[in-house]
């Protein structure tokens, strides 16, 4: 393993996705300002906005970073440097996962500032978007090993269409979860067993799903 | 069939492939066996589609093959092993550079990883091929981007270069201006050079030595002059019922009449004398071009085969 080689990977990537990035960084800090509007309809509306801008990171930053380097053939050219496929494997799939946490903890950290700062605003919501946050991250893991091993758009896409279904069944479960509902007009944050339990399983699905991507990824055999 | 791209001597391979065998749904690669001496210019001749691209990429690491061993400056090659790169220049026609971002891009880039990046050499081929660093890849030519990941390739200094169909699609000017620069390379004695193309006059312009590739199996290499040397095209008048004297590599091309064009590859100075007395008489005993010669041992080689 050549750290020297994977930082300079890492960076290069990391500047590859800027402007992918930064927009949805922008966008999604944004969208958590119009949570702040007055209204009923301006939360609703932020959400779906961060929501929406998380999804589309996910796929967007997956796209530029994985797909188009082996679709654009430019893999074959940084893979003809002096780069071994290990290598290669810590930086592509780090950066992939660090450039969608920059939005990603973008917004659940200002979120969390709001919370705590904005007068009328309820802290135990905290945890309620903890587990919606943590289940988009889950399901940015799962397309990103599906586009390692398919190497395709079409199944990537497949996977992101099915986890923004069993994200709006998610939600709706736990709306209607008589523990989980109530932390969103609780004064206080805390974080019950079953919300636990839930956060142990969203980590163990990103575990696990960073695990799969790393093992196919070196186990390729051709990469081109 | 060992396939020694030069006279063998005491230096250590630049690069040594044995029993190396990779299958595809529709193509397979035939047990290729190859040695390339250091400090020669070898040129891989092939149809599209015959397997050159694979073995240059099983040389890189990039395909891992189904059997055999390859190693390439005296390292193991494979996907998990990156010294040997280092040294080794690869240029692929369907390779790719980021097209939003700019030839001074890569120029960084690839200078980070190599220590041995020659500044003031790139800053000279950028001149010479007429490059401008602040260029995005995507406003790039053909022509323009071939000559920047040549560049790239070049300002690193390598040990062995391996150019899968580098003139690819270039203009005659174009094309003009990257095989000088590569004769420039090839003329220093320590730099190795392994060339692809279908195009035999690029090939021959500049490799001391020439391998055949056909369908997947090396079907001919030697140096390009015992080539040209061993490789002849007679003409003869023969009757109907002439019978072809039992030359060794002697096959027959084709027939119009009375007249026979027969092609011999082993060729020596007594043929002439054994075709005047087999009762033909001889019209021409003719040197082939390396095209021709690629021809007739594509021919043959596929004969055999079958």
């Amino acid at each position: 393993m050549n750290s020297q080689a994977i930082q300079i990977l890492f960076l290069k990537d990391l500047f590859l996705s800027r402007w992918p990035m930064f927009g949805y960084l922008v966008g999604g800090l944004l969208s958590v300002m119009i949570t702040c509007l007055p209204g009923e309809s301006a939360d609703f509306i932020g959400f779906i906005l961060m929501v929406t801008f998380t999804i589309a990171a996910g796929i967007h930053l997956i796209g530029v970073l994985l797909l188009a380097e082996s679709l654009d053939m430019t893999r074959t050219f940084v893979m003809s440097l002096p780069v071994s496929l290990l290598d290669y494997s810590i930086a592509k799939i780090s950066v992939v996962v660090v450039a969608f946490l920059i939005p990603w903890l973008g917004m659940l950290a200002s979120l969390t500032v709001l919370i705590f700062v904005a007068p009328g605003a309820k802290p135990g919501v905290l945890a309620f978007l903890v587990l919606l946050f943590l289940f988009l991250l889950a399901g940015f893991c799962l397309q990103l090993v599906t586009a390692i091993v398919t190497e395709s758009v079409g199944w990537t896409i497949v996977v992101v269409v099915l986890g923004n279904v069993l994200f709006n069944l998610f939600l709706k479960m736990l709306n209607e979860h008589p523990v989980i509902s109530k932390l969103t007009k609780s004064e206080v944050l805390s974080w019950p067993p079953v919300a636990l339990q839930i956060i142990a399983i969203e980590a163990l699905v990103i575990l696990v799903a960073l695990g799969l991507a790393f093992m196919f990824q070196i186990r390729r055999r051709d990469l081109v | 069939m060992i396939t020694t791209l030069n006279q063998p001597h005491q230096k250590t391979a630049a690069a040594l492939l044995r029993g190396i065998t990779k299958s595809y749904k529709h193509f397979r690669l035939n047990n290729i066996d190859l040695e390339i001496e250091p400090g020669t210019v070898n040129g891989l001749i092939g149809p599209n589609g015959a397997g050159k691209s694979t073995i240059m990429r099983i040389m890189m690491g990039l395909v891992t093959p189904d059997q055999g061993t390859v190693s390439v400056l005296g390292h193991p090659i494979s996907s998990r092993e990156a010294s040997a790169k280092q040294d080794i220049g690869y240029f692929s026609d369907d390779m790719r550079l980021y097209k939003s971002e700019s030839i001074a891009f890569h120029f960084q880039f690839v200078r980070s990883l190599f220590p041995s990046w020659d500044e003031d050499y790139a800053q000279q081929l950028l001149k010479r091929f007429g490059l401008i660093a602040q260029q995005k890849v995507k406003g790039l030519s053909h022509g323009q981007r071939v000559k920047t990941m040549l560049l790239l390739i070049l300002a690193r200094r390598p040990k062995l270069l391996i150019l899968d169909e580098p003139t690819n699609g270039l203009d005659p000017v174009a094309k003009q201006e990257v095989l000088s620069e590569l004769m420039q390379i090839v003329n220093d004695e320590t730099r190795t050079v392994l060339y692809s193309s279908h195009n035999t006059q690029d090939v021959e312009q500049i490799s001391d030595t020439i391998t055949f590739i056909d369908r997947g199996r090396v079907i001919a290499s030697n140096n390009r002059d015992e080539f040209l040397e061993s490789w002849r095209r007679f003409k003869l008048q023969a009757p109907h019922n002439w019978q072809a004297p039992a030359i060794d590599g002697l096959r027959p091309e084709s027939t119009f009449g009375n007249l026979r064009v027969m092609t011999l590859d082993r060729y020596q100075a007594e043929v002439e004398d054994r075709l005047q007395s087999s009762g033909a008489t001889l019209e021409s005993s003719e040197a082939m071009t390396l095209e021709e010669i690629f021809v007739a041992a594509v021919l043959r080689g596929r004969e055999e085969k079958q």
